[in-house]
């Protein structure tokens, strides 16, 4: 396989699908029987696992979080967050009976807009946690900041990133990933985070236009389509179409939302890949700068081997996902540089209690 | 009695090579001339293997580790703590014994969320249950209809359907949708679109005891009881497949609530005298709006909420008894005028928001 131009890289997965089997079928076991409760343990155990076949120069990394403290984290985000929400859906319901729809309304953009703040604050959090329970040489990261300031910053961001009609979102993005980095540090130091939106533009671009180019295609599919019909007897409203031409509408018009997605999907992965290689080759830490080298046929790769995997096995492969993605982001991380470690002394940074129960309540993935 | 290892001290990055010595109830860490510690066995918690050594961190100091890469004699490998690898309970039960406990906890939970609300319901004092409806209905808006012969002729439908109740709180709602809800504290709405489409007051008498059926068989607070049991209880299972097992399970139960409140409003038109045949109609009428009879019919009378129309006129219609003195459940000025409960009612607030459906 690749294990070869994988050997003189800093970082190196070691890992082997058939060792990480017996923790994902018992994680999978216990998750079901205790009715997902076991799920926060079982993402734990996966982590010690994938983080301890994970070497960096010459040592594993070391995942410490514990499945309780993720368990409380989703506590507190159900007992703070979810069951406000409930009775303010009963508030309501009572307001859209006492026809007072506009103050509905106007509750209901209060708290959409509160919810866009917590999801910033939630991925600034998890990175936090994450950073804070991956140690190296008995060194861990973390942050100092809590991410409140950085809530308010996604939030006005993602919308400036959006009012020129979407075309600043490469700026939006790139800018929020350099401010969530350069709060981080690892031991003594902090991340550097450089990231050029100019750098993606052209790709984003690309990603942008492309949906009104196949909305025209379609059109003129659409069209061409039409007038071949119309010669060959033409639609007569007043009964109903035949079941082939049903048929007919229907598959065509399938294949175009399957060709639609495949090719918006591959757009998609042309700009991601090209804004991660930017925003972690922006990444230094001391004298350590970061690199990312995967390539959009790598994502490619990675997605349709996801999807396959998934579907042979009936769904089975789930369990699978997150090692398959984990092993693809270490395989394409690359670090130069040097490490002084003298000078790499224990972080500072307060230990964050409970894990990442806002972002898990928002089913946000990694990275 | 020493043993080789590899130490992290947690301040800094360096690893160094130490020998770990027994002394006194704990060990000490050797490094050339120097030595760490003491430290405590108890200390210790074991964090499993790593390239042949075995590796340990110490419970209050951050970034500790030590990792004894050489033999390790009995009586200090007795000292050392076990790595934790499922979770500290299931560690100690046994891994199939834990899924069983689980699984019979998983089940007595479900079961209990299904069963519990039936007996807890009727527990529920009236007077909170009434407070609940009006806080979730107050004057619907300023849509209710309350033309005074419209209003007489319904209270008149309701004591024949109902003789001996009072505590019931009937209105028409001034809305376009054929429906008709009943709410908690004995609050039932008809929606004005029903009767404008009911062809007799026989028919809207069904509708009637069949939303009494609900109030009577307290189904309403069941079903919020048993809402509010299934979300925590399935609180953490992710995603979809919470809301899928969720949704399964609430309809199998309002399946067997509906067919209970229609056998309710049959019993009541019964005793009322009223023909249950002009409600088996309106179903029929229903009917049209849904699949034919078949396989498909079937599974949709499945996953719907409501039992099919179809079902359900052949079970009004088989319960019409030959003989009978059956009277209509109101006179024709009677129905005239519940009929034109809205339209009467200038103040009603009209509201086509919501269908036609």
């Amino acid at each position: 396989m690749d294990d070869d131009s994988q050997a003189d890289s800093a970082f190196a997965f070691t890992g082997d699908w058939r060792e990480f089997a017996p923790i994902a079928f018992t994680n999978l076991l216990l998750t079901i029987v205790t009715l997902g409760i076991y799920r926060f343990w079982a993402t734990a155990r996966e982590r010690r696992y994938l983080w301890s076949r994970t070497r960096f120069i010459d040592d594993r990394l070391e995942w410490t979080g514990t499945g309780l403290e993720l368990f409380i984290g989703f506590l507190l985000v159900f007992a703070l967050l979810f069951l406000p929400l409930l009775l303010l859906n009963f508030v309501l319901q009572g307001l859209v009976f006492r026809d007072r729809p506009g103050i509905a309304a106007a509750i209901v953009v209060i708290v959409y807009v509160l919810i866009f703040y917590l999801v910033g604050v939630a991925r600034f959090r998890a990175l936090r946690y994450r950073l804070s329970r991956t140690y190296w040489h008995g060194i861990r990261g973390g942050a100092d900041d809590p991410g409140f300031a950085y809530g308010w910053s996604y939030l006005w961001k993602t919308f400036v990133g959006y009012l020129a009609i979407g075309l600043m979102v490469p700026w939006s993005m790139t800018s929020l990933w350099n401010e969530r980095w350069r709060h981080m540090s690892y031991g003594p130091h902090r991340f550097v985070s450089e990231a050029q939106w100019g750098n993606i533009f052209l790709r984003y671009l690309i990603f942008y236009l492309s949906p009104i180019v196949l909305f025209v295609l379609f059109l003129v599919f659409v069209f061409i389509g039409g007038l071949a019909f119309g010669m060959s007897g033409g639609f007569d409203p007043s009964t109903p179409p035949n079941e082939g031409v049903v048929f007919a509408f229907i598959v065509a018009a399938a294949i175009f939302y399957l060709v639609f997605f495949v090719v918006m999907g591959v757009i998609a992965m042309i700009y991601y890949s090209a804004f991660y290689r930017e925003a972690v080759g922006a990444l230094s830490l001391s004298d350590l700068d970061f690199a990312f080298t995967a390539r959009t046929m790598d994502w490619i790769k990675l997605f349709v081997g996801n999807v396959a995997l998934v579907i042979f096995t009936l769904g089975i492969g789930i369990i699978f996902l997150r090692y398959r993605n984990w092993k693809f982001f270490i395989d394409h991380l690359e670090a130069t540089g040097e490490i002084n470690l003298d000078q790499l002394t224990q972080s500072a940074t307060r230990e964050p209690g409970q894990g990442e129960g806002l972002l898990d309540a928002f089913d946000i993935g990694a990275i | 009695m020493a043993v080789t290892a590899w130490h992290y001290d947690g301040r800094s990055a360096i690893r160094r090579r130490v020998e770990l010595r027994p002394e006194g109830d704990g060990f000490v860490l050797v490094e050339g001339d120097a030595a760490h510690g003491p430290f405590a066995w108890s200390d210790l918690t074991g964090r499993g293997m790593q390239d042949g050594a075995a590796v340990y961190a110490h419970r209050t100091l951050d970034g500790w580790r030590l990792g004894l890469d050489g033999e390790i004699p009995p009586d200090i490998a007795a000292r050392l703590p076990r790595e934790e690898r499922y979770g500290r309970l299931i560690d100690r039960i046994g891994l199939w014994k834990a899924s069983a406990a689980f699984a019979v906890i998983a089940v007595l939970a479900l079961t209990g969320v299904y069963f519990a609300p039936a007996a807890i319901a009727p527990l529920i004092p009236p007077s909170f249950e009434r407070r609940m409806g009006d806080a979730m209905v107050g004057d619907f808006g300023g849509r209710f209809c309350a033309a005074p012969e419209g209003q007489a002729a319904l209270a008149k439908l309701v004591r024949r359907i109902d003789p001996e109740g009072g505590d019931l709180d009937v209105r028409v709602a001034n809305i376009g949708m054929v429906n008709a809800v009943a709410l908690p504290g004995g609050k039932i709405i008809i929606f004005d679109q029903l009767l404008r489409e009911a062809e007799s007051p026989d028919e809207v008498a069904g509708v009637l005891g069949h939303e009494i059926g609900h109030v009577r068989n307290r189904d309403v607070m069941q079903a919020l009881l048993r809402q509010l049991g299934l979300s925590v209880v399935l609180g953490g299972v992710q995603g979809d497949a919470g809301g899928y097992l969720n949704a399964v399970i609430g309809l199998t139960y309002t399946r067997a609530a509906e067919a209970r409140a229609d056998g309710y409003a049959i019993e009541s038109l019964r005793m009322a005298d009223v023909s249950p045949v002009a409600t088996a109609a309106f179903f029929r009428r229903l009917a049209r709006f849904e699949p034919g009879d078949g396989r498909a019919a079937t599974m949709l009378g499945y996953v719907s909420s409501h039992p099919l129309s179809r079902a359900r006129e052949r079970t009004f219609r088989a319960a019409a008894e030959k003989g009978a003195n059956y009277t209509p459940a109101l006179t024709t000025e009677e129905w005239i005028a519940l009929r034109r409960i809205c339209r009467d009612d200038p103040k009603a607030a009209r509201d086509d928001s919501f269908g036609p459906f």
